[in-house]
């Protein structure tokens, strides 16, 4: 079971600001969930490997070469000129999604005094 | 031919390629029909003009005798998967202003296909619900029953496709996000075996269960979109370097003496009469159709949805990291420090049950709690895929179960009570955990006339099986041809 104390901190380290009237609530949902997955203590697991992913792959290696992002390696759409083979991510596509920007840089709160 | 949006991709082709219509009739058709039913509010955003010229030149293409397996036909994709130019929300607030610069490789590989790109389908926030309620965007109610849910986290997908407005739709399934939409839409939807197709440019929410998949209304449309989409991708590490069969192929072979097992563990307390009832006539049609029934055990199942709910919001809780506010997505408006300007950004861009989630997601990998639950969650995950590993090497070919406890309940019943809600799942999510393909298939309805669905489970990489199952099911039943009234 978690505590309001403990719904705090980890809000605090999830980046989240949670209201204070809604810490009551949110502290039971979170302990209606952590009391449901608690009957996973009754399953013996000792001596099992545990199991991050399924794919048959472990580690997957590749040159590194620069190449264009996008999905460059498929064949031009039909009838599409649009969409060049080597498809480069330019700047300003990038740029496009910044909140808050000024030219080419993106504008922060101050980080360093 | 007034109502084209009604059509299956095989008739569309065939009238296509006979000049009998025109890709922008057809796409004329389903943005009507799209228009008419907007208070199911499958869309987050029409590519209207996009589409209607994107069909155009489509049909310059067929005038001019290419051939390509979609050219011409409208295709609607969850908005959780990247379209370049195209606002790209996750049914989330925080992405509400977001075009991505690029598109997904499923997308890319739509195009190539030829098919039309019809508009973003609304979903739960950022995959994350069982029955679209968690949408920014408001929920999108059930073509059967509009005071009922369509299911979720694909739920506009699934109801766009089961309402007849368009024939194809793309979703992604992490614990049941096609399978059980597609069960409530009275629908086929298929989630592939993990790796079979690329997953780049699709928002993640939990990367090691995330999959995409498509919503077709028959087998065969379902099959041909699958091989649109499968394969290896460099851009995708956990895309398998594996070759696609030819899914199409496997469709009308005899399932005599294939071996059907029926987990026991399935047989729970809130399994529905009705839909117990439909399931065990549907395994009756299998027998007569040659198939051999066998009991199995699936031992771990229990604890699937426990341990779903460690690993993907662990997951979730890492992915959703990236959303801060600072190179893309909304930022809180004001003077804040940095920290600040973090978690105001996120509190006002996230909806509850992703903030529940990342929560939960940041306990459980939090230290102290590591090894209690994150370590034992994925214990038991190799349990569960053992399980299944065991079965299909000793006793079965494909297992069947219901893909749902219970036909669509109805919009705000289980919102208020996450356990209630994620255990709608139950059946889905042990498939997800052990990476293995998935498809639900409309078989019966309750008697209010809500669809129910049958889950066919296969081996990994034997999509080929399901589809064998599926099309020899289809063929002796006409539970996929009955549509909504609205429909």
């Amino acid at each position: 079971m978690v505590s309001e104390d403990e719904v705090k901190k980890i809000a605090k380290l999830a980046r989240l600001d949670i209201e204070r009237e809604s810490i009551p609530v949110v502290t039971a949902h979170l302990n209606s969930i952590l009391e449901y997955v608690d009957r996973l203590k009754e399953v013996n697991t000792s001596g099992v490997e545990a199991m991050s992913h399924v794919s048959e792959s472990t580690n997957v290696l590749r040159s590194d070469e620069m190449r264009p992002a996008g999905a460059s390696v498929l064949p031009q759409p039909l009838g599409d000129t649009e969409i060049p083979v080597q498809e480069m991510l330019p700047g300003e596509a990038l740029l496009q999604n910044v909140p808050d920007s000024s030219g080419r840089f993106i504008k922060v709160p101050l980080i360093v005094e | 031919m007034s109502d084209l949006s009604s059509l299956s991709v095989s008739e569309l082709r065939s009238g296509l390629d006979a000049k009998q219509f025109s890709s922008v009739e057809v796409t004329h058709s389903c943005l009507a029909k799209a228009h008419k039913l907007s208070d199911l509010n499958c869309f987050i955003t029409e590519t209207a003009d996009a589409a209607l010229s994107d069909a155009a030149a489509a049909d310059q293409l067929i005038k001019a005798g290419k051939t390509a397996p979609l050219l011409g036909i409208p295709v609607g994709i969850k908005d959780v998967i990247c379209t370049k130019g195209i606002r790209t929300t996750a049914g989330s607030k925080i992405l509400g202003n977001f075009v991505p610069p690029y598109d997904a490789t499923v997308v890319r590989k739509l195009k190539v296909a030829g098919a039309v790109i019809l508009g973003k389908l609304n979903m739960d926030e950022f995959a994350m619900g069982s029955s679209n309620e968690n949408s920014a965007y408001g929920p999108v109610k059930n073509p059967w029953d509009t005071s009922l849910v369509p299911g979720g986290s694909s739920g506009g997908s699934a109801a766009a496709v089961a309402a007849r407005i368009c024939p194809l739709t793309l979703g992604t399934d992490t614990g049941g996000s096609i399978r059980q939409p597609a069960a409530f839409c009275g629908i086929t939807g298929l989630k592939p075996t993990y790796g079979r197709v690329s997953r780049y440019g699709v928002i993640a929410y939990a990367s090691s269960l995330d999959q995409v998949g498509g919503f077709a209304r028959n087998v065969k449309d379902c099959a041909l979109l699958t091989e649109v989409l499968a394969g290896k991708d460099p851009n995708d590490a956990t895309s398998a370097d594996r070759s696609v069969p030819s899914f199409s192929g496997a469709l009308g072979q005899s399932i005599k003496g294939l071996r059907v097992g029926i987990p026991k563990e399935y047989f729970v307390a809130g399994l529905s009469a009705e839909v117990s009832a439909s399931f065990k006539r549907a395994l009756s049609v299998l027998e007569e159709l040659g198939a051999q029934l066998v009991d199995i055990s699936l031992p771990h199942t229990e604890v699937a949805v426990s341990v779903y709910y460690i690993i993907a919001p662990a997951e979730a809780s890492s992915n959703l990291a990236r959303y801060d506010g600072i190179r893309f997505g909304h930022r809180a408006k004001g003077e804040y420090d940095l920290q600040s300007l973090y978690s105001k950004s996120r509190s006002e861009g996230f909806g509850k049950e992703v903030q529940r989630r990342i929560l939960v997601g940041t306990y459980v990998l939090s230290s102290g709690y590591f090894d209690a639950y994150y370590v034992k969650a994925q214990q038991a995950r190799a349990l569960i895929s053992k399980d299944f590993t065991d079965a299909f090497s000793t006793s079965c070919d494909v297992i069947l179960s219901p893909t749902t406890p219970t036909p669509a309940f109805k919009i705000a019943e289980k919102i208020s009570d996450p356990i209630q809600m994620y255990l709608n799942d139950i059946f889905t999510i042990p498939v997800n955990l052990a990476g293995l393909p998935g498809m639900s298939v409309p078989c019966g309805f309750s008697d209010g006339g809500l669809p129910i669905g049958m889950q066919i489970t296969g081996r990994a990489w034997d999509e080929e099986t399901i589809f064998r199952v599926a099309s020899a099911y289809e063929s002796a039943t006409d539970w996929h041809t009955q549509k909504p009234s609205m429909g």
